[in-house]
């Protein structure tokens, strides 16, 4: 701990180019805001708000705000939003001190608790207030922890959306994903205060480094411009041998990414390398060039690159983009065990967009407090982005090259003079068609059709 | 009595007896693989011949009786038929129609163009009418001026059917008659009361699905559609890439034509063997490709019957026989397109040999005893080598 002092002492005085404080609200939000100054955060100052003092008093984050000194007197809010958010305002005027002088202000929080859900909207409207560009960086609940619990997340989820600038939202049920089923659950905890951890840092760097081609502050916002929209966001780290091509395949591995499909819908990408002074121009070519098949012609790539003498062999890609809201969009690209909530639950998050829900006590047992422990969490991370490694760039490969080469060997092979869409050529059938072991006999037509051609192709179903 | 069935898949050769209780006893089962055969029809001649020789022998052995004559099932798409009335008048100076009135009446029905190269096969009787009085079953003794007959008529290349013959008569065995597959399986799948109640019987088999559709206990439609088991293995085969042989074997043992009824991504797994390297195959791909065939070839011949209004009077149902039959979901996806209840159907009221009996495959074969069972026991001075042109008005 005594070692760390050196980190969060240091950001106000580097972060000279754009002040940027990481702000954590509740119990989860402490979690993650801890794990991000143990993985190193230089360029930014770090604040914990929570209404509970001991889990403030625990937590490594310099900076201190304690909620609601009367109102619940150093207690949590026993998972009851409206409580944290009265214990917010309480103490409005220590959350305004707390964020002065700052350009860009991320808020960490767990929604589906107290705090979380009920003062961390209001301490985004504060940042907002003061000025400051705001990103949220929210978790939802595990599904199992109660519809409840779901419900009071999705509305505080509403409200981020309207307040912060950009909202990036991890489903607790997608980090199941990332860690193996045998793992135990704190891993599973853990792996969400990772992945925020890694997001903030690499946004906060995305913005912070001076690059060789610089990514600013505009082209983030334009990236995220999408109001009310779903975030991608991925975050890879490579330090072997084809460190460019596995780097993106841990990006994209991210659980916002859904392996990269997504990206296909995104009109706006960010993405930025960054890499040792040993990046050669070529692994960056061939990164880009792989992760442009994942994206449609029309998609604007904002593009930045970044050498870092901190980085050694590493290299590092970060892609950030976001998609419209689309409802039928939404449960289609989520889990099976999210779905049926999720859906439950759209119309509760339109009807109340504030998170006000009336008090139920017996509730207020469970707080989302993941079990901090010092797992090495780079590493279930990297044994899994090994398969993938092997699996992901076959997949896409061949779908936008297949075409070509068949419009070339069609305009080659068959009709050179003739000018006709290729479209209509896939359809028209010069070939005899198959009729197998009926070759030789007598074709059995009923209606017009040869029905010893079987009946998958003659009616375009599409086997295999 | 023999009954001969030269199948696409298969040639079987059922040795029976009748018994005066009108029930059969199956003496034995001889049946050797098909070759040579399309469809329904012979392509290979010589090869053919050898099949049948070896399904006879087997037969022969199985029953210990000589086989010098048989009953032989004929198939395949050129078969045709239609129902036609036949109309005579008695002569002024009479007004009871007696036995020459009624041989008249059939051949006045048969007096129809039929194409050139054809030849008639079947002439069912319906129904008579005398003086416009309809439903009459038997007119002999009864008075009146005018006798009037529908009559089912099947009838197909004459050409065609001859080359069937032939092949039974170089090995050489006579053929004491033939008769549509179809027609032979209906007579042991279906009862005279389904029959009464109006049936259809699909007899599916390895290259055709013959059918015949049984509507007040008389024939109203039949026909042949060529199209059978083949296509189904025919369509894996080529859908999974796998040889026929593997195809075929795959189709038996794991086909099924119920959709959405396994796990999804449930697989199988097919062995290597010499000259194939195995495969991993998604059952729900299999499932598929058999189910689009045969739902094809049920819809096809949906819209075959519709053209007659019959389908609706089906009071027995529909009963599947042939080899097909034994897919797994068969029935209900003919349930399901027809709207009428389907069910599975064997070789019914016979004995002997069960397992012979209660394997639809057979169905045709001992169809073919049966009738000539009633043929036998109808007009029992034959003259042999009257093929063609004969009126078998036994047949109800």
């Amino acid at each position: 701990m005594i070692q760390l002092n050196k980190n969060y002492s240091l950001p106000d005085a580097l972060a000279e180019s754009v002040p940027v404080k990481v702000v954590s609200v509740g119990g989860a939000g402490l979690n993650a805001l801890d794990r991000i100054v143990l993985d190193g955060l230089e360029k930014a100052s770090v604040v914990a708000i929570n209404t509970d003092v001991q889990s403030l008093t625990s937590s490594v984050a310099a900076h201190k705000v304690q909620l609601g000194r009367t109102r619940t007197r150093g207690l949590g809010t026993g998972g009851d939003p409206e409580l944290g958010f009265e214990a917010a305002v309480e103490s409005a005027d220590e959350i305004r001190e707390a964020l002065t002088d700052t350009r860009m202000v991320f808020v960490c929080a767990g929604l589906g608790g107290g705090t979380g859900s009920g003062a961390a909207p209001y301490v985004a409207q504060l940042a907002r207030e003061a000025g400051a560009l705001v990103i949220a960086f929210l978790t939802l609940p595990f599904t199992f922890e109660g519809k409840r619990r779901t419900a009071q997340a999705r509305g505080a989820l509403a409200r981020l959306n309207e307040i912060a600038h950009s909202v990036i939202c991890f489903e607790n049920d997608r980090m199941g994903d990332l860690v193996a089923p045998q793992a135990g659950i704190h891993q599973a905890f853990a792996m969400a205060d990772t992945t925020i951890s890694q997001s903030v840092r690499s946004i906060v760097n995305l913005i912070q480094r001076p690059g060789l081609i610089r990514i600013g502050f505009d082209d983030l916002l334009a990236a995220l411009r999408m109001r009310n929209g779903r975030c991608l966001f991925g975050f890879g780290e490579s330090d072997s041998d084809n460190r460019a091509h596995d780097a993106l395949t841990q990006a994209l591995k991210n659980p916002l990414m859904d392996r990269g499909r997504m990206l296909a819908d995104a009109t706006n990408l960010l993405v930025q390398v960054a890499g040792g002074p040993r990046m050669t121009l070529s692994e960056v070519e061939v990164l880009m060039q792989e992760l442009g098949r994942h994206v449609n012609e029309q998609t604007q790539i904002l593009f930045g690159a970044v050498v870092d003498g901190k980085l050694g062999d590493r290299l590092t890609v970060t892609i950030i983009s976001s998609l419209a809201a689309e409802e039928d969009l939404i449960p289609q690209s989520r889990d099976g065990g999210m779905l049926s909530n999720v859906s439950a639950q759209q119309p509760v998050r339109e009807q109340h967009p504030a998170p006000q829900i009336h008090i139920e006590p017996e509730s207020a047992a469970m707080e989302s407090v993941p079990p901090v422990e010092s797992i090495p969490f780079e590493e279930p991370l990297a044994a899994e982005a090994t398969p993938a490694a092997a699996y992901l760039p076959t997949e896409p490969e061949p779908l936008p090259v297949a075409p070509q080469n068949k419009a070339a060997w069609r305009k080659e092979e068959k009709l050179p003079t003739e000018k006709s869409s290729p479209a209509k050529q896939e359809i028209l059938q010069f070939e005899p068609v198959t009729r197998g072991r009926f070759e030789k006999s007598e074709p059995t037509m009923e209606e017009g059709e040869d029905l010893d051609v079987p009946t998958y192709l003659r009616k375009n179903i599409k086997v295999k | 009595m023999v009954g001969l069935e030269i199948g696409t898949s298969k040639i079987c050769v059922v040795v029976g007896e009748g018994r005066p209780d009108g029930t059969i006893k199956i003496l034995g089962v001889g049946q050797a693989p098909s070759r040579g055969v399309r469809k329904g029809e012979i392509v290979d001649f010589e090869t053919a011949m050898k099949c049948v020789h070896e399904a006879v022998v087997d037969a022969e052995q199985k029953s210990d009786v000589m086989i010098r004559s048989v009953y032989v099932a004929v198939a395949g798409s050129h078969l045709q038929s239609f129902n036609n009335r036949g109309c005579v008048m008695l002569a002024e100076d009479r007004d009871e129609i007696d036995e020459r009135d009624v041989e008249d009446v059939k051949i006045n029905a048969r007096e129809v163009s039929i194409p050139a190269q054809n030849a008639f096969l079947h002439s069912i009787i319906q129904h008579y009418q005398v003086d416009g009085q309809d439903g009459v079953l038997n007119p002999i003794g009864m008075l009146g001026q005018k006798l009037e007959a529908d009559f089912h008529i099947i009838h197909g290349v004459r050409t065609r059917i001859q080359n069937t013959i032939r092949c039974v008569k170089e090995l050489p065995l006579d053929v004491e008659d033939v008769v549509f597959g179809g027609l032979a399986s209906a007579q042991v799948v279906l009862t005279q009361h389904q029959k009464d109640l109006g049936a259809l019987v699909i007899d599916m088999g390895g290259g055709t699905t013959d059918y015949v559709l049984y509507a007040d206990g008389a024939v109203k439609q039949s026909g042949c559609l060529a199209l059978g088991g083949d296509h189904i293995t025919n369509d894996i085969s080529m859908g999974l890439r796998i040889p026929m042989a593997r195809a075929e074997k795959l189709k038996i043992e794991e086909g099924s034509c119920t959709l959405g009824n396994c796990l999804p991504g449930e697989m199988i797994l097919l062995k290597d063997d010499s000259g194939f390297a195995g495969k991993e195959i998604e059952r729900e791909m299999l499932n598929t490709i058999i189910h689009l065939r045969v739902r094809e070839g049920f819809e096809l011949l949906k819209r075959r019957l519709e053209e007659e209004p019959y389908l609706s009077y089906l009071g027995a149902g529909i009963f599947i026989t042939g080899g097909c039959s034994l897919l797994s979901g068969i029935d209900h996806l003919a349930g399901e397109i027809f709207e009428i209840p389907a069910n599975l159907a064997h070789a019914q009221t016979t004995w002997g040999v069960t397992s012979a009996v209660e394997d639809p495959k057979f169905s045709t074969a001992i169809g073919l005893v049966r009738f000539a069972q009633v043929m036998q026991t109808d007009r029992p001075p034959r003259r042999l080598g009257r093929i063609f042109g004969r009126l078998f008005s036994g047949m109800r």
